[in-house]
């Protein structure tokens, strides 16, 4: 899919905009200047609605008015708000051995209306889809259908991203359960896993099935009890699957509602005046979250002892002295070569000796040395199979007699030192929720009631995620009780049906449905770990190319992952795990998202677009240009909203790589940010001028200007 | 030199008794975000190997496979990423035999092994759950005494 052209009216600062998109292969990128609050976002929601409704909108769109803040009620009572998206699908079909390409354009187009009195009241939203050509536009069923096969809405936030909530994928501030999540979420629908899942969920009912026919072989049986339980099982688990489902993403519901009121909270004691408290709370949560990483690393060392070789050595010290002694005699007694072969051959192809004499052929002494050395290298080769293995062994295995011979224990020193950091890190960290705790006391007695407000809020949101937490852990013990009781019960039904003389048949039609079942599994784990593993790779390569530029980082970051538990993971030196909170500029913790977007959507070789706001962020110099270009080759449609910071510096990408470039003003900028008055208020205007060009619409104050203004 | 015996066990599965799957399970790490003071051991292939050691160390006689139900928990493969594990083996099996020889017959000494693994599976569970400590800490406190008292002798 590529989006050709969108229009809104009254969506929001929308009142009235029309925009194009580039669909040219070559030049792909789409490039909206706009200043901050000029609607980058609004587009963003905009588009999105459009698509999917409600459900794209911040909150699944409850409480979220549509309409422009100043609509005035004289104007109409009801605010009409309109989305509509042009796009176009490609289609390829094989005809007589050739492939054959078609591109159909679509219109979607979506409308709702909005009652501006009290409350905000919105009519749910109705949508219609065309199919354009020459002659008009013909409506299509079911417009819902196309897009979730185009644009699948679990995909919506790798289509559709906003540079900062993009960061939502590696941020620390959740819940790693629901990072994993996201990404688990974004990966699994790329691949379409639903169709294996549909599958399962089919056979399932097929096994349901056959065990009823199992239960009216064995009436009043044994038999028909197992079945009959096992039928009753299968009710429970589907609603334990459900159930479970359901907790999971209510847990990643609150965890988000919680991390949006910390982040209120914090606002609120700007705004406040608490300032300093602000700064103390901000720091001992860092603080915190440091020495829990750290805490973390200290126990992956502890148990990195029970792998390690210092044990092995320590603990076998006896054993191996005994076997080092017998390799020793064996090495004495000659019987063990020297690994001197490639030396030799070596001299013999350089023609000198390694006294420095000369090994040349038709020389006296030289030939003489060198059927001297010849004779040497045929005795080692003689060596038979045992010699090989015990030299290699011999050799390979010196390091371990190293350790050995050390004396003292390699593994109880590394074990002194793990204590040491633990105990020392675990002491730390106490101290510091000590002091959170003595600064959550003082904010508990601030008498801003707008804080307490929000705190008590957070606090209830806090219980109901932990709540959720709670009842998914109750719920998978459930599951898995559940699961074992489930194969001993069908172990015993298959004994008794093999007992019946109607029975084999059944059985043989229930192992065929457990034997699908297990193929469907399989293929859905492969397919899951295959594809994770590609998204993995590009998106690691794309990640390198991007902040290869940039020394800082260059230093630290070896490279990136997603571990099988869809954890996006960055590796410093020696491996040791970075924490992108920490260790990580906002730059790379930017390319790394970007990344990840553009790997999954490149993996999942749906052409689609990549409309992404402020990408560019808290990025500047060469990595700034880096990540553009790496952006802009791997999309097939680039549409990026950038501010005019954003913009500087990358002119000479954006001249050669943009389709399109227009600029949006906000006239409310007038006369703070913009040198003319536009003459009209309340919506968004758009003008021609491209990343290099003004207009008396757009022309704005030299930002210098403005901050000093700011600050007088 | 030798390439081919980098690792003689590479096709050779390990196969554990039944009633120990349980500990492998509760011991061993199976994701990311398992608790490592509960679960000390990042693989399963680590437990069985402490076992060997622990075994060797003690003296302990290799215990008969043959009387148990066994099944597959680690495959021979996995030692192709640790080679240190596999020359340990090559010399706890001419340790105990005396016979350089073993070393060219893979299975003869990974049957040694993981009778020696079988033997001191018990002892270590044991060191994990004797405590009053998650069973990391049991574990350290209880190879470190088993260093200290050895060397004391």
């Amino acid at each position: 899919m590529k989006l050709l052209r969108a229009e809104f009216h009254n969506f929001r600062l929308l009142r009235d905009l029309e925009l194009e998109f580039s669909s040219d292969p070559v030049r792909k990128l789409t490039v909206v200047r706009a200043a901050n609050e000029s609607g980058k976002t609004t587009i963003l929601h905009g588009l999105q609605w459009a698509l999917y409704g409600d459900a794209a909108l911040p909150g699944k769109g409850e409480g979220f008015r549509l309409h422009p803040i100043d609509w005035e009620a004289s104007e109409s009572k009801r605010v009409p708000i309109t989305a509509t998206v042009e796009f176009e699908l490609t289609t390829y079909r094989r005809t007589s051995g050739t492939m054959r390409e078609t591109r159909r354009r679509y219109r979607i187009v979506r409308s709702a209306f909005e009652d501006v009195d009290s409350q905000v009241r919105r009519s749910g939203s109705t949508v219609k889809l065309f199919a354009l050509n020459d002659s008009g536009a013909s409506p299509i069923d079911a417009p819902e259908a196309l897009i979730n096969d185009e644009l699948p809405p679990e995909l919506r936030e790798v289509f559709f991203t906003d540079g900062d909530r993009a960061l939502s994928f590696i941020e620390a501030d959740v819940a790693l359960s629901t990072k994993r999540e996201r990404v688990q979420r974004a990966i699994r629908s790329l691949l379409g896993l639903g169709v294996i899942d549909d599958a399962i969920k089919h056979v399932y009912k097929s096994a349901s099935e056959v065990n009823k026919k199992a239960k009216q072989v064995g009436s009043g049986s044994e038999l028909n009890k197992i079945a009959s339980r096992l039928e009753a099982m299968e009710d429970t688990r589907e609603k334990l699957d459900a159930d479970l489902e359901d907790a999971k993403q209510q847990f990643g519901a609150f965890d988000e509602k919680v991390e949006e009121l910390d982040r209120k909270i914090e606002a609120a004691l700007q705004k406040g005046d608490k300032e300093k408290l602000r700064k103390d709370l901000d720091h001992a949560k860092r603080e915190i979250k440091q020495l829990d990483d750290q805490l973390a690393a200290a126990n992956k060392e502890h148990s990195a002892l029970f792998r390690g070789r210092s044990i092995a050595t320590d603990l076998l010290a006896p054993v191996l002295g005994r076997a080092f002694e017998k390799l020793e005699e064996l090495h004495e007694q000659g019987k063990i070569p020297n690994t001197t072969i490639p030396v030799l051959q070596d001299r013999l192809a350089t023609e000198i000796c390694i006294c420095g004499e000369t090994l040349k052929a038709g020389d006296l002494g030289g030939d003489k040395r060198r059927a001297h050395i010849q004779k040497l290298i045929d005795d080692s080769q003689r060596a038979d199979e045992i010699q090989e293995i015990i030299t290699d062994l011999y050799y390979s295995a010196k390091p371990l007699q190293g350790e050995r011979d050390d004396g003292s224990s390699a593994w109880l020193e590394e074990y002194r030192k793990v204590v040491e950091r633990r105990d020392g890190i675990q002491a730390l960290r106490d101290e510091a929720g000590r002091k959170f705790r003595a600064l959550e006391l003082q904010l508990d007695s601030l008498p801003d009631t707008d804080i307490q407000g929000l705190r008590e809020t957070r606090r209830q949101y806090k219980d109901q995620r932990n709540r959720y937490l709670s009842n998914q852990s109750a719920l998978e013990t459930q599951l898995t009780g559940l699961r074992r009781e489930r194969e001993e019960r069908e172990a015993e039904r298959d004994r008794l049906l093999r007992e019946q003389k109607k029975g084999a048949r059944i059985l043989a039609e229930l192992e065929v449905t457990q034997d699908v079942m297990k193929v469907l599994q399989t293929a859905y784990k492969r397919i899951t770990n295959e594809e994770l593993q590609k998204v993995s790779e590009l998106m690691n390569s794309i990640f390198l190319e991007m902040i290869g530029a940039d020394p800082e980082q260059g230093a630290i970051i070896r490279r990136a992952e997603i571990s099988q538990e869809f954890d996006i993971i960055v590796y410093g030196p020696n491996d040791r795990t970075l924490n992108p909170d920490r260790d990580l500029n906002g730059a790379s913790r930017r390319a790394l998202t970007l990344a990840f977007i553009l790997a999954l959507t490149k993996v999942s070789e749906v052409e689609a677009p990549n409309v992404i706001d402020t990408p560019l962020g808290m990025t500047s110099g060469f990595v700034k240009r880096s990540i553009l270009r790496t952006a802009v080759r791997e999309s097939a449609q680039l549409i990026l909203f950038l501010t005019h910071d954003e913009i500087a510096g990358c002119e000479e990408i954006i001249d050669e790589a943009a389709g399109v470039v227009f600029t949006l003003t906000n006239p409310a900028h007038y006369p703070r940010m913009l040198v003319n008055d536009p003459g009209i208020r309340g919506k968004v205007l758009r003008c021609a001028c491209d990343h290099r060009g003004e207009c008396p619409l757009c022309m704005r104050h030299a930002d210098a200007q403005v901050e000093l203004e700011a600050a007088s | 030199m030798a390439d081919r015996y980098f690792n003689p066990f590479q096709a050779i599965d390990i196969n554990v008794p039944v009633v120990f799957h349980e500990a492998f399970t509760r011991y061993c790490q199976r994701s990311a975000d398992a608790v490592i003071d509960q679960s000390p051991f990042p693989r399963m292939v680590d437990l069985w190997f402490l076992s060997v050691c622990v075994a060797t160390r003690m003296e302990l006689e290799p215990a008969d496979i043959a009387k148990y139900d066994t099944r597959k928990i680690i495959d021979g493969s996995i030692f192709g990423s640790d080679p240190w594990r596999v020359h340990t083996m090559m010399l706890i099996a001419i340790g105990r035999t005396g016979d350089v020889q073993i070393v060219s017959e893979p299975r003869k000494m990974m049957a040694l092994a993981n009778g020696l693994a079988v033997a001191g599976l018990p002892k270590v569970i044991e060191m994990l759950q004797e405590g009053d400590a998650e069973p990391i800490w049991n574990l350290s406190d209880a190879v470190d005494t088993l260093l200290r008292k050895e060397k004391a002798v």
